[in-house]
């Protein structure tokens, strides 16, 4: 019986907040989030440095070859300190696709996404058809790709970033971008199954799920901080009722998601059958707790928590960004239901 | 064990079916205090089994004998609550003569510690104790008493020491229920069934000797349970039984294709796994022994509500239906459903509100500050 971190994945959560709050503290998110591009491929090859993009990728091809519960230490941490990285793409959801391709593709990109050399984007959302050729919706950093993984149906392909045109989109959290890409020709479809394929995009969504829960935390503790400092009527905030039960609410909503987040991983490291619905599911649950966590939060700070100056709104749009990537939490219920409780089981 | 329990499922079944019937009652207790399953840690001179603590063990047991649908016999405040308290803090002569007796189910505990004016706010409780002689003489009323009417004894909270503070004059002691001047009131409560009492004292005298500790030291030994207890584990045993009960139901109305329907079980879902999960987490921080923080004091508000929320969720799939009650035609499940929703709503307010439960999850988990105390209030306790 040992549900809870081993000491590595401890040490693991340690070194990556303290290399955060030295690397990446809250100033250079911001200049990074101000910036026109609102990508920094120097931060990209400083987490690769670290370690941190190849937790996934398997020693041969440059990363360490641990599971989805230890990525997901790291994912938390990046999600606390609100880092300007695409973590669920760069680090889980294309090393993924990249390791069941295998051959000469994994050989050459896999070393360079887990060192941060390379930007590869995986296309999972909406597909158009348009007269310059397939267009895929918000991809993740599809400006900064080097190579894109359009995943179309049960069909992947790989796509040189020269052989794509690229629009940016303007979206609310600053610190990930996405953008449109058109590709001309698809070229051939790789080999991979289709498990392959869902097995990656449920490690994606449990990723996503523990970025959302650490910027959610990491959005609690700095309410209460400011509840223990601020004073009106002659008291600290924090000591009227009214705002602690918020915070007491709050934390009990959030607290269980760090043992769902955990087990859905620890299920996907065990290829457990239950986590085709497992993963959506947790997604589902660990993004909306979050939404809700942010919003209550955010009205702790009063009218400071509503200006640009405040950190709160790095963290609700953190979760806000999470929450519609790769299903939206009504979506992902039914996704779970329908793998759960078939229609037409009445 | 599971040949323990293959063995004995029909002497079990009986014992709890013909809960009447004493003698079938207390033989099966006896059974299962010989056999280390009840009883387990306590020391065998005092009638128990003797074991070390074993946390993983006594879960364990409670599972298997969960699943197996085989009672652990008499599940009373008076062995979960009383035996360790004594353990800890009665003479020796206390221990012999309570705790064997206890543990076989002969004596009957009820518990008496709240009271009218006192309910959150525990430690300004008013029934007094005055001493005359070698006795005390007790005067006041308790309430939310479960069990009393069944009780053989009760181990109560008394103010006796007049001048020693509001916490400082409290005392545990050992009352016998029927002592002259002892009167239990049944207390219907909403789900219509009175599981508890009202006990109005009226110059009761009970010896000097059953004061557990020492004059004043009540309200370090009421807490000892609350400070060294094992943490709360939170277990959703329950929740999924009722989960899976409330699937069933879905399915039979034909809601479970419905997709507003689906959204609502999957919500449940999502949080009962996350409840789960969260328990095993907290069971591997006791075991080893690491502050488990905020994790461990969240689990009596989630839970709860939880309970709550699924009981109405399989309310509303059974729509005009969920209105009946027990013994109505077509009730579903003999009315468990509007049973369990009310009972899940008790449990929200009892052993501490929602809001009460707030304030610890701020103050203790969150380091968040007390609300100051109001200037003028009226005195409390023993001051009054």
């Amino acid at each position: 019986m040992d549900f809870g971190l081993s000491e590595p994945q401890r040490m693991l959560q340690q070194t990556t907040a303290q290399f955060l709050t030295e690397t990446a503290p809250l100033e250079r998110v911001r200049q990074i989030m101000d910036s026109k591009e609102g990508y920094d491929a120097e931060l990209l090859t400083q987490l690769g440095d670290q370690g941190l993009l190849g937790l996934l990728v398997d020693e041969e091809h440059g990363g360490f070859g641990l599971g989805l519960l230890d990525t997901i230490v790291a994912a938390q941490t990046l999600g606390a300190h609100s880092t300007p990285v695409n973590f669920h793409d760069q680090a889980v959801f294309a090393p993924l696709l990249l390791a069941s391709i295998g051959g000469p593709l994994a050989e050459e990109w896999l070393p360079k996404v887990a060192s941060g050399a390379a930007r590869v984007s995986v296309a999972d959302g909406a597909l158009e058809a348009t007269d310059a050729g397939l267009r895929a919706l918000y991809v993740p950093d599809a400006l900064h790709a080097d190579a894109f993984l359009v995943v179309r149906g049960d069909e992947v392909f790989f796509v040189a970033s020269e052989n794509a045109v690229t629009e940016p989109l303007e979206t609310v959290d600053d610190t990930r971008r996405l953008g449109d890409a058109t590709f001309g020709n698809l070229g051939s479809p790789l080999e991979i199954s289709t498990q392959q394929v869902q097995r990656a995009r449920q490690a994606a969504q449990i990723a996503l799920a523990a970025d959302a829960l650490g910027a959610s935390r990491q959005g609690l503790d700095i309410a209460v901080d400011y509840a223990m400092q601020r004073e009106q009527f002659g008291r600290i905030i924090g000591s009227y009722q009214g705002l602690k039960h918020v915070c007491a609410e709050v934390v009990a909503e959030l607290d269980p998601v760090q043992s769902l987040v955990w087990f859905a991983a620890f299920s996907w490291d065990e290829q457990s059958p239950d986590v085709p619905w497992l993963a959506p599911l947790t997604k589902a649950h660990a993004t909306e707790v979050g939404s809700y966590a942010v919003t209550q939060t955010t009205q702790v700070f009063g009218g400071i928590g509503f200006t640009w100056e405040c950190d709160m709104h790095l963290f609700y749009k953190r979760v806000g960004f999470d929450r519609q990537l790769l299903g939206n939490p009504a979506e992902l219920r039914r996704l779970a239901a329908d793998l759960q409780h078939p229609a037409g089981g009445s | 064990m599971r040949s323990f329990l293959d063995a004995k499922k029909d002497v079990a079944i009986s014992a709890a079916v013909g809960a009447k019937d004493p003698a079938a009652v207390a033989a099966w207790q006896k059974e299962l205090v010989d056999s280390g399953w009840v009883g387990r840690t306590i020391p065998k001179e005092y009638g128990g089994y003797g074991a070390d603590p074993d946390l993983l063990a006594a879960i364990v047991i409670e599972e298997e004998f969960a699943e197996a649908g085989v009672s652990l016999g008499m599940a009373n405040q008076g062995i979960s609550m009383l035996i360790p308290t004594l353990l800890q803090y009665a003479s020796e002569e206390q221990k012999q003569s309570f705790i064997g007796p206890t543990l076989a189910a002969e004596t009957i505990w009820c518990q008496g510690y709240s009271e009218p004016g006192s309910g959150s706010d525990l430690a300004s409780l008013q029934t007094r104790g005055v001493l005359d002689g070698d006795e005390y003489v007790i005067n006041g009323q308790k309430i939310w008493t479960s069990t009393a009417h069944e009780a053989d004894m009760m181990f109560g909270l008394i103010r006796t020491e007049m001048d020693a503070g509001k916490h400082g004059g409290i005392t545990y002691i050992l009352l016998s229920m029927d002592t002259p001047g002892i009167e239990v009131r049944p207390l219907k409560t909403m789900t219509g069934e009175s599981s508890f009492n009202e006990v109005f004292f009226t110059d009761v005298r009970v010896p000097r000797s059953n004061v557990v500790g020492v004059p004043g030291q009540g309200w370090e030994i009421a807490t000892y349970l609350l400070r060294h207890e094992r943490a709360m584990l939170g277990r959703t045993t329950q929740t999924e039984t009722f989960l899976a009960s409330c699937v069933d139901i879905l399915r039979e109305t034909g809601l479970l294709d419905d997709p507003l329907y689906r959204d609502r079980l999957m919500k449940v879902q999502g949080r009962t796994i996350a409840m789960k999960y969260h328990g095993l987490r907290l069971l591997t921080d006791t075991l080893k022994k690491r502050p488990s923080g905020v994790s461990g004091l969240i689990t009596k508000l989630n839970g709860c509500q939880l309970n709550y929320d699924v009981c109405e969720l399989a309310i509303d799939a059974l729509n005009e239906r969920g209105i009946l009650k027990a013994g109505s035609r077509r009730v579903r499940d003999g009315g468990a459903w509007q049973g369990n929703y009310m009972y899940a709503l008790g449990l929200i307010i009892g052993g501490g509100t929602a809001q009460i439960q707030k304030n610890i999850i701020s103050e203790v988990g969150l380091g968040m500050p007390r609300e100051p105390k109001v200037p003028n209030a009226a005195p409390q306790g023993g001051t009054a």
